[in-house]
């Protein structure tokens, strides 16, 4: 499988690990990542608020890369994945076409709609497979009690996404449950972790994600993962201001979705990049099982 | 019975506030047809097992908006959910009265709270006495701009989506996703003339509490998709008004940070929303983060044809004072 790697600007920056982890999951399952330095920020629903059509035409000339190198597009942000695809059915609107074209023709850019965008989480789950992720499981993360964490624009609107349930998706914790780990269900795992607040209104931001790592804290978890960088900033990074805004100590590790594959195909710590996690990820690991 | 019937156990919420010292889950198993909506089953439960159940319905045609519940912890209307889907997906049904606005009783909420945010956005057109409307013209709009707001209309008031909110669980300031979707059918009426004065206070009145996570899309019975209202209201305020305050300041500096390298930076970003006396209580959050993530305080590289992007921006971003 060859595709066009979309990594974001996250997982370039301050989220780096999800790119050190993703690009070790995909050597392991023979999936060929193809970079392009022009890709842009997709906008990251901000942009969107504040220019629909300008939010669709970056996002167009995005497509437009991977589409001119014959390549689907492989995304590791829920915010990435929900911006690229809704700009793929907004450009179904004939008016916005025809605005969005206007901007990208005189620079030579047609994009003709051709390019799929998959979350690392759907070429997991639906192209390689469970069974054979299961058999290339070396490390099962047995013991290990993890509660999925989507974020929204993975999921909703669901009828625009596409892929399963907004509300009650499984996906995850099917992929958990092939790795060897057990899933745990809660409310908040399909909620909201604060992020489109963090820099408008901090401390509702904080009671959002403080609420979701107590959920599911008191459903038995010892570790959250998230296909999000976005959230994981919310629930690793500020988690010490989660604590303060819902008056409890918090401890919750949070892995990246692509560190959780990584480990139990027999990854370090280290090469997943867990040390970068300002919650540490240790506590969590300690609850596997004694390898064989 | 239908020959189809299957038994479905339903969790009911009872509660009684002053009269019982905590809620409790009632267990009611009954023989039912897939098909059967659940109001029909929690009617049957009350007619013929338990009359003490409070629920409030009326026309059990998803047409009056009243028995909004939550249906295995999804805000939906009770008469258009059928049993079979929830029992396949949950192996039983749990009943519990809406979020976000008080218990009456059982399954009957208060719903003020609701009420109380619709009001405020005065849900009314607002006209200018020394404009009226023109002679003789009933309804001068074309079909164009009433197509703007066709979804609106639609609402039925049941509250569900107020009910699925997480912006209005973590923050009273939050009017919720009804008040505006109503609100921005009012700021597009060509015939409302007091749209900008909207827009002011709305900015500053929750609009930008708003989490876009899709939520309230989700749980609308008539597809009025406020969370997809809610951003237009955001983008006609930002583009009438510009950066006025924390959330559309986010929203331009957010723009204008993509506009100059094409990827977004971190501590930039930072500033241009919280300005720099702002960004100083921002400071010790972003120290832990910075000591074990460096690269937030990195400028980006500028993405590989980033003369392209800008050209993408000049040709569909009006510069400041030509909007």
């Amino acid at each position: 499988m060859k595709l066009a790697y979309y990594p974001g600007c996250v997982a370039q920056s301050s989220g780096r690990e999800v790119d050190l982890a993703t690009r070790w999951v995909c050597r392991a399952l023979d999936i060929e990542l193809v970079d392009f330095p022009s890709f842009s920020c997709c906008g990251s629903g901000f942009l969107d608020e504040a220019n629909e059509v300008l939010n669709v035409a970056i996002n167009a000339r995005n497509l437009a890369i991977a589409e001119k190198a014959g390549l689907d597009l492989l995304t590791v942000c829920s915010t990435c994945t929900g911006m690229l695809t809704l700009a793929n059915l907004r450009l179904g609107d004939p008016s916005v076409r025809a605005r969005v074209d206007g901007a990208l023709h005189p620079l030579g850019i047609d994009y003709k709609g051709s390019v799929k965008v998959k979350h690392l989480l759907r070429v997991l789950t639906e192209d390689v497979g469970l069974a054979a992720i299961r058999s290339k499981v070396r490390r099962p993360l047995a013991g290990m009690q993890i509660g999925a964490f989507y974020g929204c624009h993975l999921l909703r609107p669901s009828d625009e996404m596409a892929s399963e349930s907004g509300e009650e998706p499984k996906s995850f914790e099917e992929l958990l449950e092939a790795l060897g780990a057990t899933p745990v269900y809660y409310r908040g795992r399909v909620m909201c972790c604060g992020f489109p607040v963090q820099f408008v209104k901090p401390e509702t931001a904080s009671k959002l994600s403080g609420r979701q790592i107590v959920d599911a804290k008191e459903h038995g978890a010892h570790a959250m993962a998230t296909p999000c960088p976005l959230c994981h900033i919310s629930l690793d990074a500020y988690q010490r201001q989660a604590a303060r805004a819902v008056g409890q100590p918090l401890d919750m590790p949070v892995f990246h979705l692509p560190q959780v594959v990584g480990l139990a195909l027999g990854a370090t710590p280290e090469e997943m990049g867990l040390g970068r996690h300002l919650v540490p990820t240790g506590p969590a690991l300690a609850h596997l099982a004694p390898a064989k | 019975m239908s020959d189809d019937a299957v038994s479905v156990p339903f969790d009911v919420y009872r509660f009684q506030p002053g009269k019982d010292a905590a809620p409790r889950y009632q267990r009611y198993t009954l023989e039912l047809s897939p098909h059967t909506p659940v109001l029909t089953a929690l009617l049957r439960i009350r007619d013929e097992v338990d009359p003490t159940l409070g629920l409030r319905y009326s026309c059990r045609s998803a047409i009056c908006g009243s028995c909004a519940m939550q249906i295995n912890s999804k805000s939906r209307l009770a008469c258009e959910t059928q049993v079979g889907p929830e029992l396949a997906r949950h192996g039983r049904i749990v009943v519990e009265p809406m979020r976000n606005q008080p218990v009456l009783r059982d399954l009957v909420v208060d719903q003020n709270p609701f009420w109380r945010e619709y009001r405020k956005i005065e849900p009314h057109l607002k006209l200018d006495p020394r404009r009226p409307m023109p002679e003789g013209k009933v309804n001068p709009m074309t079909p164009a701009q009433v197509d703007r707001f066709q979804e609106t209309p639609r609402c039925i008031a049941c509250a569900a989506c107020y009910s699925a909110c997480p912006a209005v669980e973590a923050d009273t300031a939050f009017p919720g996703p009804m008040a505006l979707a109503k609100l921005y059918r009012f700021v597009v009426d060509p015939r409302d003339q007091q749209t900008q004065d909207r827009l002011v206070r709305i900015q500053t009145e929750g609009l930008w509490v708003c989490l876009r996570c899709h939520l309230c899309t989700e749980a609308c019975p008539k597809h009025v998709r406020p969370s997809e209202r809610i951003r237009d209201l955001k983008e006609l305020a930002v583009t009438a008004q510009g950066g006025t305050e924390h959330g559309s300041r986010h929203a331009v500096g957010f723009k204008e940070n993509i506009r100059a390298a094409g990827t977004l930076n971190e501590l930039k970003l930072v500033r241009q929303t919280f300005g720099p006396f702002g960004m100083l209580g921002q400071m010790m959050g972003g120290l832990r983060i910075w000591r074990k993530k460096p690269e937030v305080a990195h400028r980006p590289k500028p993405i590989e044809g980033i003369a392209e992007l800008q050209k993408i921006y000049d040709a569909l971003e009006p510069p400041e004072g030509k909007r």
